[in-house]
């Protein structure tokens, strides 16, 4: 074969080999937009969204209202639930496990799309849950998982805040520091998720240190009069006590007042977290709080209708997927405790907002 | 007016061993008093840093906010009743008091405003059991459910977390406060005592609520109001409550309504009946609410040292009440004058 009739036919073989790769190409991206059920343009997009979610409805069930961590979910969701046109409701069981399990069996005899549960220990919910997942109810569980593993977990990840939390008082207490190493940690509930994962997070730390005495781990169910009366007592028996760690912030605002009356701020570090509202900012700013890891309860509440919103067009069933969303975690101090909190209640202007009524495009066919 | 006429006939027919006899010479208060020191002095032994002024006067501080509401209560089961509402009331106005500070009202006229919740609540409270003759049982657990809803939609705008402002931090004083090295708690709870103390054992209408709780009926037929004077108890009991959950509001500088829900109500019945104030109305005094208090204050304070949890803590409460209630019933066995009508 002459040289200009073989480089006739390479030329010939690469172009066609160039048009059969574009045209596998263009199928491929048909083939994934078929899947996704758009094609291409934004106004699909859109379509696909508003198909999706409007009129849909999310069902939230908190342990109760009123307090600045399930506030500020519910501030978030139902802003971000009017917004994009779906219906929001809530039932408050305000502490009351009974009360808690009915309001999810409501939701499921009404037949909600999307259900939030907040549990209030792991064992209360878990086989409601598991039936409102088979009854195709999407089930996104907030802060405290239950036994049973839904579709999405928002929340924060307490194993890793009591990993720090302990770390924290290792730096402050440990080996080396001249302290007692004397510490307390003042437990909220003992049968909620929250509390079981972080004591077993900051015992496993501070048990491979032994110049680190735990003093004291009692429960106070979340009850900052309790924690107070105990912190004073605990601080009589060991006035040389060197820290104390606290499972929920607002609660453990008790126990740091009495160490404010033994005056004896200076000396103990006082570490807890929480969701982040003002009066957290205000104790830190006081010399109350030492260390607060903040898993931002405001961006929670968003996280929970995002992941209702991805759940909502995914295409998929009701308990195929096993999603984790743990919260990014800030460490608060004197240092950064001024612009950190989110204001609680919240004013004017942010319930306001709750007012608005947003314009909707009709959904085109 | 500590022991019957009946109790005296029985103790006189029954065959009664030794023991029995021996108890019976000593009120309840006396025998709570001598379980005290018993208790004191297995935790001095057992226990270091128990027996030291430091946390004797912590463990004084600690039960002062359900001494104090015990002593309300006292009042009303003295005058055979029972205020199931007291802690509701009191919880939910003293968090309606931190709101209005918060919302930018002066300490005095927020208090006043919360006091005057209470004492309408306290005035609607006697008028059901005395004049409409609904069991106080019934009528104080309806109530206080009605109060805990009506406060916090209408006036807490369901919110269940208060804090003192940063404007307001004078109201501090009285939960956080000391004079003479003196917590302020402590201070409130002995004044409380004294006043009430005086009220039922030095005026007369004081005395007359004991002739009210013994026998209704001959209280009436000599005169007294008897009606008008339940509407009182009932007032007292509210008010005392509600200084007692400003205190507490004071000590941790915020309030949670959630208190509600607690067994806070139980304790300070129980503090009230370990103490002799009999549920069957007419005996005990201030004397019973404060060695009541000082037996749970012994015991929870060892507990809280010995690192025990809540719930422990809950069961050995139960079981000293559940002893309590045996002790009473052993003292003040039913006869014709006790088993009446109307039991609460």
């Amino acid at each position: 074969m002459d040289q200009p009739k073989k480089k006739r036919v390479m030329v010939w073989g690469a172009r066609i080999i160039c048009v059969l790769g574009l045209s596998l190409f263009i199928s491929n991206v048909a083939v994934a937009a078929e899947i996704a059920g758009i094609s291409g343009s934004s106004a699909e997009l859109h379509k696909h969204y508003d198909k999706s979610l409007r009129g849909k409805t999310i069902g939230f069930v908190p342990l109760a209202l009123g307090s600045p961590l399930m506030g500020s979910w519910d501030y978030n969701m139902r802003k971000e639930a009017k917004e994009c046109g779906m219906i929001y409701k809530v039932k408050d069981p305000n502490w009351n496990a009974q009360a808690s399990a009915q309001a999810i069996s409501a939701f499921i005899a009404e037949g909600v799309d999307v259900l939030v549960a907040h549990n209030m220990n792991m064992q209360l919910l878990a086989k409601l849950l598991r039936k409102a997942e088979k009854k195709g109810i999407f089930v996104i569980q907030i802060n405290m998982v239950s036994n049973y593993k839904t579709d999405v977990f928002v929340g924060a990840d307490w194993y890793s805040i009591g990993l720090r939390q302990a770390e924290r008082v290792l730096k402050h207490c440990g080996k080396g520091t001249g302290k007692s190493g004397k510490v307390a940690i003042m437990q909220g509930e003992l049968t909620s998720a929250a509390n079981i994962e972080q004591v077993e997070a900051i015992m496993s730390v501070l048990k491979n240190h032994p110049e680190i005495k735990v003093v004291s781990s009692q429960a106070g169910n979340w009850d900052s009069n309790i924690e107070h009366d105990n912190m004073a007592t605990i601080l009589k028996q060991h006035p040389d006590l060197c820290a104390t760690i606290g499972i929920w912030g607002i609660s453990h605002l008790g126990a740091a007042q009495a160490i404010k009356e033994a005056e004896m701020t200076d000396q103990v570090l006082v570490v807890t977290s929480g969701g982040g509202s003002v009066q957290i900012c205000d104790a830190i700013e006081a010399g109350l709080i030492d260390v607060y890891f903040n898993y931002q309860s405001l961006l929670q509440g968003h996280d929970i209708m995002a992941a209702a919103k991805l759940l909502l067009q995914s295409g998929l069933e009701p308990g195929q997927a096993k999603i984790a969303l743990f919260s990014p975690v800030f460490e608060i101090t004197k240092k950064n405790s001024s612009y950190s909190c989110f204001p609680y209640p919240f004013p004017e202007e942010m319930m306001e907002a709750l007012k608005i009524d947003y314009p909707f495009l009709p959904i085109s066919e | 007016m500590n022991m019957s006429s009946g109790e005296l006939l029985n103790s006189k027919a029954g065959p009664g061993s030794v023991v029995k006899a021996a108890l019976k010479s000593l009120t309840q208060e006396q025998i709570i008093v001598l379980v005290t020191f018993v208790f004191v002095a297995i935790f001095s032994i057992f226990i270091n840093g128990f027996a030291t002024v430091g946390n004797l006067m912590v463990l004084l501080r600690n039960m002062s906010v359900l001494g104090i509401f015990s002593i309300g209560m006292g009042i009303v089961v003295i005058g055979r009743g029972i205020d199931l509402s007291q802690v509701t009331t009191g919880a939910v106005s003293a968090a309606w008091v931190l709101k209005l500070m918060h919302d930018g009202m002066g300490i005095t006229s927020a208090i006043l405003l919360g006091l005057a919740l209470v004492l309408l609540v306290g005035v609607i409270n006697g008028y059901l059991i005395a004049f409409i003759e609904i069991p106080p049982l019934f009528a104080t657990l309806a109530s206080g459910i009605c109060v805990y809803g009506f406060v916090r939609h209408f006036l807490l705008e369901l919110l269940n977390n208060h804090y003192v402002p940063d404007t307001c931090k004078d109201f501090l004083f009285l939960g956080q406060g000391k004079i003479g090295g003196i917590p302020m708690p402590v201070i409130c709870f002995g004044l409380i005592a004294l006043f009430v103390h005086l009220f039922l054992s030095r005026i007369s209408y004081g005395r007359f609520i004991y002739a009210q709780g013994d026998n209704e009926d001959a209280a009436r037929i000599t005169g007294i109001g008897v009606r008008p004077m339940k509407v009182l108890q009932y007032t007292l009991c509210a008010a005392i409550g509600y200084i007692a959950a400003i205190v507490m509001a004071s000590s941790t500088a915020s309030l949670n309504v959630r208190i509600v829900d607690s067994t806070l109500i139980f304790d300070v019945v129980l503090v009230v009946v370990l103490g002799g104030i009999s549920l069957v109305g007419g005996r005990g005094s201030v004397l019973s609410v404060l060695a009541g208090t000082a037996l749970i204050g012994t015991l929870l304070n060892g507990m809280v040292i010995m690192n025990l949890g809540i719930a422990q803590q809950n069961l050995v409460k139960s079981i000293v009440l559940l002893g309590a209630i045996l002790l009473d019933t052993f003292l003040h066995p039913r006869d014709e004058e006790t088993a009446r009508q109307g039991d609460i």
